[in-house]
């Protein structure tokens, strides 16, 4: 492998849309259109990590995920811009789905009919090839330990620096590299079959 | 630094975390390395498969759930059609989320108190007052002013929205009966738990959950209105038990006991020629015979529910044509005749019931009834559990 081609396998940083100070300055005040726009910029990620870390259950999912909206709603005047508004939100999500799970008292795992019936709005994967890998890549992941799930999640449905994600889960910047490493490695042990149909840019 | 191996630093360099410096040293490194280049490569391996994971579309109900919470809830208006297999299929669910509701409590101990959320306002806990979340134990009272509203938590049970201008106070918190009492304002509870567990006290009847989610308001002379968006309630009293399915209402008066309920899509005149027979102590009984008159000519096939409760609420001379209008309205069931129902033969009145789709008595348990039974069972097979109960 030549240096170049190592180089060129690093990702480009994640571009994350966010909630500018005044629109969270507005839902202080209880500005309902505010809220909306807090919601649907986050709706789809903050379910998107519920349904992952809870099994697959899209009804826990929804529930987890008004919880937190809800919790937002009641908390948000406590924010004070002393983290990114990201980071605070995502410990509501972390500290809700955790709530969730340890009331669920045991992890159900992925149903088929939750896999089949999984879809993402405006994907390209629209084949059965990448479907398939998809819907063993969110088995697998939900087979980690939670310590190593948590930082992928985060990493990957919402696209969180290590030092974000560190702040979310408190634990160091070389705590979550050290994990998602491993996290990574468990995900190709378990998927490895499917290395022939991996593209590496 | 990089004398070692660093395969450490695989997914930090895949992520791009590492300064730009480290980055090319970590690059120059692999190039070198063996070991750490195939370390590497599986890392990457799984970074790529990672990026597998879509992101989801949040069900829209989300939303309308949360401003649920802020506005008040539309009603859900069922179409009579639809109300059997709704029927059924609410008994289906009812079935799986009460095993799993028994499967989560059946060695649990009982909470003592009730998870209190601020939503607007400042809410107070026996005049104390609610800064973002507090906790409601049995005979404290949970009020709220024009400006504030909060939401009850019951664990594995459900959750009750508290309106505005509302005092509510817990009377019981245990694994089979979570019991609230709502002397003023309005709430709005959606639950989980099996039949019957949930009940709310007013000063006029109690509100039985049979696996629902629905509204209630007291107004300051201690009447109430009952509006089901889910499922089924039962309105208790003393002498009365109707059971209100969704979409539909019942109203409770002091010294009356609850009124025949009916669907709220039903005509204005249908509604207040209903209010008249069943409230107004005053109305001669010409007056109560003309709102008869009114609420049979305006009736529609859905509102054949009403008719099957006002049949064993008028004096008998009136039931013939409320028979009558239910006749037209719906085929009699087999093995049912016109004199059975005016004289209000039990076995007869079920069948017509189980006819209109009204199928609450198939599909609620009552309390230890085969149901109950059947979960502990079903449970007790899973679990292991069988005989522990």
């Amino acid at each position: 492998m030549m240096l170049e081609q190592i180089v060129a396998t690093r990702e480009q940083p994640q571009v994350r849309e966010s909630i500018d100070s005044q629109t969270i300055a507005a839902c202080q005040r209880g500005d309902r259109n505010a809220l909306r726009m807090l919601f649907d910029e986050y709706k789809d990620r903050v379910y998107s990590i519920a349904i992952y870390s809870l099994g697959g259950d899209p009804a826990a999912a929804a529930d987890a995920t008004q919880q937190v909206f809800l919790k937002l709603m009641t908390r948000i005047q406590q924010f004070r811009g002393d983290s990114e508004f990201a980071t605070w939100l995502y410990r509501l999500v972390v500290n809700t789905c955790r709530d969730e799970q340890r009331k669920q008292r045991r992890f159900v795992p992925l149903a088929d009919s939750f896999l089949s019936s999984m879809k993402s709005e405006g994907s390209p994967r629209t084949n059965y090839a990448r479907k398939e890998i998809s819907d063993r890549v969110q088995v697998a992941i939900g087979e980690l330990k939670p310590k190593l799930r948590w930082p992928i999640l985060l990493k990957y449905v919402e696209g969180l620096s290590y030092e974000e994600i560190g702040a979310v889960l408190g634990c160091s910047k070389g705590t979550v590299a050290s994990r998602l490493n491993r996290g990574h490695k468990a995900l190709s042990r378990k998927l490895d079959d499917l290395r022939g149909q991996m593209t590496f840019d | 630094m990089f004398t070692r191996h660093l395969s450490k630093l695989s997914s930090a360099y895949c992520h791009d975390e590492l300064s730009s410096e480290d980055a090319r040293r970590f690059a120059e490194h692999l190039i070198a390395c063996q070991s750490c280049r195939a370390d590497f490569d599986e890392v990457k391996l799984g970074a790529t498969l990672a990026q597998h994971l879509d992101v989801l579309s949040a069900p829209p109900s989300i939303w309308n759930n949360l401003v649920a919470g802020i506005d008040h809830p539309p009603r859900a208006l069922n179409r009579f059609r639809f109300l059997k297999p709704l029927a059924i299929a609410a008994a289906i669910v009812m079935l799986i989320a009460g095993s799993l509701w028994l499967s989560r409590n059946i060695n649990s101990s009982s909470a003592q108190s009730w998870q209190v959320a601020r939503l607007l306002g400042t809410p107070r806990i026996d005049s104390k007052s609610v800064s973002d979340t507090g906790k409601l134990a049995v005979g404290q009272w949970l009020e709220t002013d024009s400006t504030s509203r909060a939401q009850l938590n019951i664990d594995d049970v459900g959750r009750v929205e508290i309106d505005p201008n509302t005092r509510v106070r817990l009377l019981q918190t245990n694994p089979t009966e979570q019991r609230l009492e709502l002397a003023q304002g309005r709430l709005s509870a959606r639950i989980s738990a099996p039949p019957k567990i949930f009940f709310v006290n007013t000063p006029s009847g109690v509100a039985q959950d049979l696996g629902c989610a629905y509204t209630l308001e007291v107004d300051d002379a201690g009447n109430s209105i009952l509006h089901v968006t889910m499922g089924w309630v039962s309105m208790q009293t003393s002498n009365d038990e109707p059971v209100v399915p969704a979409g539909a209402a019942c109203a409770t008066k002091r010294g009356f006991g609850p009124g025949t309920p009916y669907f709220e899509d039903a005509s204005e005149n249908f509604r207040s020629a209903l209010t008249r027979f069943d409230f107004d102590s005053a109305a001669e009984s010409s007056s109560k015979h003309s709102a008869v008159d009114v609420v049979l000519r305006e009736a529609r096939a859905r509102d054949a529910m009403t008719l099957w409760y006002l049949l064993s609420r008028v004096n008998k001379d009136e039931r013939g044509r409320v028979y009558d209008r239910l006749m037209a309205l719906t085929s009699a069931p087999e093995g049912v005749t016109r004199e059975g129902m005016i004289n209000l033969d039990p076995a007869m009145m079920n069948r017509w019931k189980a006819r209109l789709g009204l199928s609450w008595a198939e599909a609620i348990p009552p309390k230890h009834s085969v149901w109950t039974k059947l979960w502990t069972e079903t449970l007790g097979r899973l679990n292991g559990l069988q005989g522990k109960r």
